[in-house]
């Protein structure tokens, strides 16, 4: 499924989008292919697919845990890659890519973009790219067909969310709160702001991420007007306490994307104005 | 581009950080220049600093070398390291911008102390971030920032050392950017802080070049400076770089050997790499994951090396060395018994790398070792070699 359509078929319904944000490798490949299996088959309209880094410094603790033990393990970025081929072609759901920019920089930009292409990905997100330094990756993505998905956040200007708007494609990622991702009881009044704001400057879908783990938190996104939500942090602190087995911990997690994705879909959605 | 030196440098960091960096680099622009700023500075180096710092012609340590060797005295300003000279210049930095709080991260735990030494002055809060590890191997320093009233926050992430540290930094900066700053303690991280520090460090080799000028005349053939960001280096190289006949010798920290796992010369071992904000220099595996650094010396525990010393080192103007952990070890004992000064562990590694390599500095000669702190924090694992246990 295109990622374009996806969101437009899903803003067409009036329906919010939900994005299930996990890093490969976690405790290992096996658990990863079957915990995005489940993510799929319980709602999820897109993969965030994380190829994990050492040193992941815009993800909160539990994501730097998962980091940690997927590379303790032997994950790379081929293994990563190749498991995404075979998750993509199986599951019809978007997979989108996200890992810090020294995976691409080390590997060129090109190369790596033409790798994950051919594995299925429709974007990527690196979130210590911000638009200053994004010329080389916006232009290979260009060049290649995927969609480099740009990020604002509470703090950024309306200067910047200008430049941010009119160099986005696919989506736009908006960062619920100031800090790190990790799942988070209550939402700020700001992140709503921040999704009207952004959506006054652009048509382009919008999804909301950082700290979701509440069926009303994706309610009140997507009735702010956001596109979708994505959740992360959530889904591994669910099978993280039981890492010994962490299939036991699957259909929990399939219970937490059902209830999110039911936040997605509550509420009506504001009329598609743009 | 912004920030850069060569390929080295930029802004590679979150969204959420920019306009905290936007902010930065404005009130460098224009509070750093102003005449009120740099007089408030200039005291606060002179009466609390204890600066300038003697230029010191180390005779009995000369004899050994075989030509003439200066210490530039960083070891005398307050605190024992040059790492008051930068804290002083950001923490006035932050009072100015309105900010009430800084943070920042700390090994051996000399720039945590010049952190909160600053802060005080300047009437602001500081958190500082530790690993685990270092808060065990730093115990004294630990102590003193305590009782100076620093909030110490144990970074157990990672392998519990400053690469994990600087990582949690950065992450506490970004939820609380609007009344903190982030105090970095050396010329790494994204732009402007490479400059920012360079620029409060360059003392160092302002007044070295006009001492040296007037004990001897004209310019040392060398200068020494050990570092991992490189801090104390940049600022006694920044007055020479353009001067050709100077040659410039950074001393990174060699480890054990120089194997995986064993060391920290990521001008041995590294590559260029996107690590805590920019293009550096950086240990790191054919994948780009970054690897973790080891040495005696937790000063120089970090697996990048700032853009600007990378840069200079790639384009051949400062020549990388390393000294080994065994060679620090026995410098401190020639320190101690040539000249009565006990080194810390970090600055040990510019005077080994100098007596290891005396066919490169001609009798002739007359050097500068950029002497950067004392050793009282490495009392413990000093004595431990010294006497054994």
């Amino acid at each position: 499924m295109d990622l374009e359509e996806t969101l437009l078929g899903l803003r067409r319904r009036r329906e919010g989008a939900l994005m299930p944000h996990v890093y490969y490798g976690d405790p290992d490949a096996h658990f990863s292919h079957r915990l995005i299996e489940t993510l799929a088959g319980s709602g999820a309209d897109l993969i965030e697919f994380g190829i994990p880094f050492s040193d992941p410094t815009a993800d909160g603790p539990t994501f730097q845990a998962a980091c940690e033990r997927a590379l303790r393990n032997g994950t790379t970025p081929s293994s990563c890659i190749t498991g995404m081929k075979e998750l993509s072609k199986d599951l019809g759901v978007p997979f989108i890519v996200t890992t810090y920019y020294n995976i691409p920089y080390v590997a060129g930009v090109g190369a790596f973009l033409r790798e994950i292409k051919a594995a299925g990905a429709q974007g990527i997100i690196v979130p210590n790219l911000p638009i200053e330094e994004a010329g080389p990756l916006l232009e290979e993505g260009e060049r290649q067909g995927i969609h480099v998905i740009l990020l604002v956040a509470p703090t950024t200007t309306e200067e910047r969310l200008r430049k941010i708007a009119e160099m986005a494609s696919g989506f736009i990622y908006v960062m619920n709160f100031e800090g790190v991702t990790g799942a988070r009881d209550s939402l700020r009044d700001s992140t709503l702001r921040l999704v009207r704001r952004v959506r006054r400057h652009t048509g382009i879908p919008v999804l909301a991420g950082f700290g979701i783990s509440r069926r009303e938190q994706a309610e009140a996104l997507v009735s702010a007007g956001a596109d979708g939500v994505i959740a992360g942090s959530v889904f591994t602190k669910i099978y993280e306490a039981r890492l010994d087995d962490p299939t036991e911990a699957l259909p929990e997690v399939a219970e937490m994307v059902r209830e999110l994705k039911l936040g997605c879909v509550k509420k009506q959605r504001p009329s598609p104005s743009v | 581009m912004k920030g850069r030196y060569g390929r080295f440098g930029g802004q590679y960091v979150s969204e959420m950080l920019m306009p905290a960096l936007q902010e930065l680099e404005e009130a460098y622009e224009k509070i750093v220049p102003d005449p009120g700023f740099k007089k408030e500075y200039q005291r606060l180096l002179k009466d609390y600093a204890g600066r300038p710092t003697p230029m010191y012609h180390a005779e009995r340590l000369s004899q050994e070398v075989g030509c003439r060797v200066y210490l530039k005295r960083e070891d005398l300003v307050c605190g024992g390291s040059h790492k008051l000279n930068n804290t002083l210049g950001q923490a006035l930095l932050a009072k100015r911008m309105g900010k009430r709080r800084v943070i920042t991260e700390t090994a051996a735990g000399q720039h945590g102390l010049a952190t909160i030494m600053a802060a005080k002055v300047c009437g602001l809060d500081a958190e500082i971030f530790m690993g685990v590890k270092d808060i065990k191997r730093q115990a004294s320093n630990v102590k003193k920032m305590k009782l100076l009233g620093a909030q110490i926050t144990p970074v157990e992430i990672g392998s519990g050392v400053l690469k994990d540290a600087v990582s949690d930094t950065l992450r506490e900066w970004a939820s609380c950017s609007q009344d903190t700053l982030y105090l970095m303690g050396s010329t790494v991280g994204p732009h402007p802080f490479p400059a920012l520090v360079g620029e409060f460090q360059s003392v160092i080799g302002r007044e070295a070049r006009s001492q040296f000028q007037e004990r001897e005349g004209g310019l040392p053939d060398a200068v020494i400076a050990a570092g991992s960001g490189g801090s104390n280096a940049l600022g006694a190289f920044r007055a020479f770089l353009d001067e050709d006949d100077v040659r410039l010798y950074f001393v990174e920290g060699g480890g054990e050997t120089l194997g995986a796992g064993n060391s920290a010369a990521a001008f041995q071992l590294g590559s260029p790499g996107v690590i805590h904000g920019a293009v550096m220099q950086v240990l790191q595996d054919m994948n780009g994951q970054i690897m973790p650094s080891r040495t005696r010396s937790a000063g120089l525990n970090y697996p990048a090396r700032g853009p600007e010393i990378s840069h200079l080192c790639e384009i051949g103007r400062v020549k990388a060395c390393y000294a080994f952990d065994g060679e620090v070890f026995e410098a401190v004992e020639t320190m101690c018994r040539t000249e009565g000064l006990v080194p810390a562990l970090e600055t040990a590694h510019a005077v080994a790398y100098v007596l290891n390599h005396r066919v490169e500095f001609s009798g002739d000669e007359a050097i500068i070792i950029n002497y950067s702190g004392r050793g009282d924090k490495d009392m413990e694992a000093i004595m431990r070699h010294v006497y054994g246990s």
